[in-house]
Order: C-alpha cells, then structure tokens, then sequence
C-alpha cells in the first residue's frame, strides 16, 4: 500500500459512517430550516423561519432557560468534581471502597437520574418527609415544589448529581499522575497548601477541566430526557421546544423544529470556540 | 503529628459525605422497588412486597425479553464502534498527515453537536432508505454518540503503547494479519475492554435516538422506563431502574473479571 495514502485508509471506514450519518443529518437539518422541504411542497430556499423563530418569545425564553440550565449545572458539577477528585488523592487510602463507589452514578442512565431527584426532592419525595420529621415544615404543601419549576432546579441538580462523579474521575486521574515534586517546591518555598492547590495543581489541571467542562456542558445543552421529564411546562428546554414542533402533525411546521436544533447546534458551536479562544488567551498569558 | 490525624477525619468526612449524597437516591429508588406501601410521610416503606419484580418477571410483560434484546443491540453497536475505531485511532496515533488536525476535530465533532439536531435531520433520509423503524437503523444511529469516545480513547491507547513492538513482528516476518492478531490485539485488549464497557453504556442508555429512528417499532429497555418515570409510579419505575443499573453494573464485573484473569500484571490497565 502507498504508504502516504495508508493513514487515510485507516480513517476511512469511521469517516464514512461520520460523513453519512453525522454529516448528512446535519445538513439534511440545515437545509430544512432554510424551508427546503419537498416531501410536503415546501422547495423555496428562505431565511424567514429564522427571523420568525427569533421573534418568537417562547423561544428566547427557552434558549435562556437552557443556557441557565447548563452553565448552573457544569460550573457547580466541575467545582464540586475537582474538588472532591483533590480530597481523594489528599487522603491516603487510594484503593478504598470510596475511589469505586463515587463512580457508581456514571454507569446510571440520565433518565433514571431524573428519578432519583424526582424521588428526593418532589413534594412527596424524601427531602420533604425529612423537613417534616425534623419539625422544619408542618405539611406537604409547605415545601416548595423544586421539580416542574420555573427554576428548573430538579433539572440543574439531576444534571449536578450525574456530572460530579464523571469530573472527579477525569481529573483524579490526572491530579494523581501529577509530578508531585512541582508541589513539593512550591510547600517548600513557603507556599500555604492552599496556595499550592491553586497557584500550581490548578493550572495544570486547567487543561482537563476545560474539556471536561465543555463535555458536560455540550451535553446537557443538547440533552431531552432529563428535561423533558422534570422541565417545566413553560419555559420548555431548548431541546424539548425542538421535539414538540417536530411532532406537530402539520408537517409544514418541521422548518421550525430544524431551526432551533439549528440553533442549538450553532449556540454550542460558538460556545467552544469562545472557551478555547479564552482558554489560549489564559495560556498565553500564564507563559 | 495529632494535627495531621484531626486533618485527616475532617477530609475524611467531607469525601463520605459527598459520596453518601451520590449514593443515598441510589438506595431510595432501590427501597422503592420493593415498597407495597411508603406514604407520606414515614422515611421508610411501611408495608414490602414483590410486585414489580413479579412482574417484571413474568413471561407476559416482555420485560425480559426487551431487556435481552437492549444488551444484544448495544453489544453490536460496541463491536462495530471498536471494529471502525481500531483502525482510525491507529491512524491517528502513529501517522503525521496533511489534514490530520481537521480528522481529529471532526471526529470529536458528535460530542459537540447535540444528538437531537442530528437524529430529526436523517429521519427523513432513513426513511426513504428504509432505514427508519428498522434495528439496523437504531444500530447505525448509535455508532454517531459512540465513535468519539472509541476513537480518542483507543488514540491514547496506541500512543501508549507505541508502534515498535508490532513493527518488530513485521521485521521479524509476520505479515500485517499476523502481527496484528497476535502481537498488537493482545497488547490493546485491555483497552480494548475499558471503551467496550463505555461504549456498551452509552448505547444502552440511549432513549432519544432510538425512539425517533426507531420509531416505536424497536423497543429497547429505556423505552420500556421511561413511561413509568412519566407517570410517576415510583415502585415500578425502581423496578426498571434497578434492572438497568444493575444490568451495567453486572456488564462492567463481567468485564472487569475477565480482563484481570487474563491480565494479573497492572501495568497493562491504562484507565
């Protein structure tokens, strides 16, 4: 084999499924939120559906709510995350029960995440008896309700509780493979352990989180399940807005479904670049 | 030397507390399972019984059988990922190419793009192809959540083992099928087990993709939950829940014990 055209072979078999999958149903949704939509007579190439998508106030409500729901959730799972990652290594036993069991909820699937949160923090969840048993609250009602909230808090902390253990075990991986001497130095020329977390482990450390933060981030924008099933009915997430246009039986309405999954793509898209133009900024800065 | 012990009960205390939050819904959707009666607003079930699992036992149900069709479907999604993705992160590992940073940016491009926009874009073109509504179709529609992971992971996987034990076998006169089965296949499999587990999870759990492709037609266990969720009926959806994280659980044992049995030496774990 021509060994310049051999590293093209061997990417070729995944690259065709990404470029017939992937590829094809990216495009096939952006050509059909510019209108182009044969199958019901739609063939005229417009950006009208977007102008009136953004006009729309459900769905600047939803975008907001969804990006609300995403930051909230990926900035307290990787705060959270890194340091728990930091305590586990600081502690001595390193095969301990705990370094398995942290892990258990990255093997559970979103939707039954939504359960556990629902079974915790509904109005007859486990969270509420407790308040009652403890005298806090006097009756059900009492408790405010923190699932199907405008706030959307049972999204954020279903999101919270999925995301940690999969932030602790990235970055433990890393923190514990550490060249521990680089910290050894900074404590040895006079630095608090503190100052040693952030001023040397962290900004090593920044790379992992930064991609573990897009990760979550990007998921949780894009996800259905968790807030299709403890979302609120108005504002809905962005990615429960899409699902309901798509389903609506006239089909003159897909356009509208393509432009916000549009839209979501895009939002995320732009999200990264700006995080890793940041991100070389920091680097450059630090150097 | 007091100061460091008190330093280390009050970590400890603060790693059991954030582990007890993570496990605590864990065992009350487990409680659930078997609670005939828990109202409010007793902290504990006040009567037991087995009707869910009854249920979910019963021939009649076809929960069994979804559940057994699920891991069949996401067992084949892992084999193909790892078949298309062995090659790829070899690629990506060893050879410097024109257009090499574009590959590696496309190919993490599906962790970035939500799903959703994806699955509604090729609805249409499955369903012309036949695809929609099909088992094959669900299986194609999986491989885009997949591949990433399967290529990144198995790029580092290669990177660590670097290229110049196989070449060795090739200057020693194995042709590439020799030196691949019998020199790099076993030096990956390790590997090769810890992305298979991963991506047999991230298939397993997929709700929305299958759904949408599948068109009601191929029924998968989340699918069998997800109304139960809906309707709040906490005793069966414990049931199902329980089911399918123990359902992982046993998959990553099973997979766990057999790489140990076959590799006792640590060194070859790279996760």
């Amino acid at each position: 084999m021509d060994s310049k055209l051999k590293p093209y072979m061997l990417l070729l078999p995944a690259i065709i499924v990404l470029l017939g999958i992937f590829m094809a149903g990216l495009l096939s949704a952006l050509v059909q939120s510019l209108g182009y939509f044969p199958v019901v007579g739609l063939k005229k190439i417009t950006f009208e559906y977007y102008l009136e998508v953004f006009k729309n106030q459900d769905f600047l409500k939803s975008l907001f709510f969804s990006l609300y729901i995403s930051l909230t959730s990926s900035v307290a799972a990787v705060i959270i995350g890194v340091l728990l990652a930091y305590l586990i290594v600081k502690s001595q036993y390193k095969e301990g029960i705990e370094t398995v069991l942290y892990k258990l909820p990255i093997i559970v699937p979103h939707m039954v995440a939504a359960l556990l949160i629902f079974n915790i923090l509904s109005q007859s969840g486990i969270l509420p008896r407790i308040f009652f048993n403890l005298g806090i609250i006097r009756d059900q009602s009492q408790f405010c309700n923190l699932v199907f909230d405008k706030n959307g808090i049972g999204i954020v902390t279903t999101y919270i509780w999925k995301e940690i253990p999969f932030v602790t075990m990235v970055v433990y991986t890393i923190l514990n493979n550490l060249n521990k001497e680089l910290l050894e130095v900074a404590l040895n020329l006079g630095a608090k352990k503190w100052q040693g977390f952030i001023y040397v482990a962290l900004p090593l450390l920044m790379p992992t989180i930064g991609s573990a933060f897009i990760i979550i981030f990007a998921f949780s924008f894009g996800a259905f399940e968790v807030p299709y099933l403890l979302g609120p009915t108005y504002p809905k997430a962005l990615p429960v807005l899409a699902y309901t246009a798509y389903t609506n039986p006239d089909l003159t309405n897909r356009p509208y479904a393509m432009v916000i999954s549009m839209i979501l793509t895009i939002v995320s898209v732009i999200l990264i670049l700006l995080y890793t133009k940041f991100f070389r900024l920091l680097n450059d800065y630090n150097r | 030397m007091k100061v460091l012990q008190k330093n280390t009960i009050y970590l400890n205390i603060i790693i059991y507390s954030v582990i007890i939050l993570l496990i605590f819904p864990l065992a009350v959707m487990f409680m659930w399972s078997f609670a005939r009666s828990w109202p409010w607003p007793y902290l504990l079930p006040q009567d037991f019984g087995l009707r869910g699992w009854k249920y979910f036992f019963n021939p009649t149900s076809k929960a069994l059988f979804t559940l057994f069709l699920s891991v069949l479907l996401s067992l084949i999604v892992t084999i193909v990922t790892l078949v298309l993705s062995i090659p790829a992160a070899k690629s990506l590992a060893f050879y410097n190419f024109r257009g090499k940073a574009f590959f590696e940016i496309f190919i993490l491009a599906p962790l970035i793009v939500p799903p959703i926009a994806v699955a509604m874009g090729i609805h249409v073109q499955f369903i012309k192809l036949g695809l929609a509504d099909s088992f094959l179709g669900v299986v194609l529609v999986h491989l885009i959540p997949s591949l990433p992971y399967g290529i990144r992971i198995l790029t580092n996987v290669f990177q660590a083992i670097g290229e110049k034990i196989e070449l060795q076998a090739r200057v020693l006169g194995a042709n590439w099928w020799q030196a691949f089965i019998f020199v790099t296949l076993p030096l990956i499999a390790p590997g090769l087990v810890s992305v298979g587990s991963l991506i047999f999870i991230i298939s397993f759990s997929q709700y929305f993709l299958t759904f949408l492709i599948g068109g009601g037609q191929v029924v998968t266990f989340p699918m069998l939950l997800l109304p139960y969720i809906q309707s709040g009926d906490r005793m069966m959806a414990g049931v199902f829940s329980s089911v399918f994280v123990l359902t992982a659980l046993l998959f990553f044992i099973i997979v766990e014990k057999t790489i140990k049995s076959h590799y006792s030496s640590r060194e070859y774990f790279y996760f």
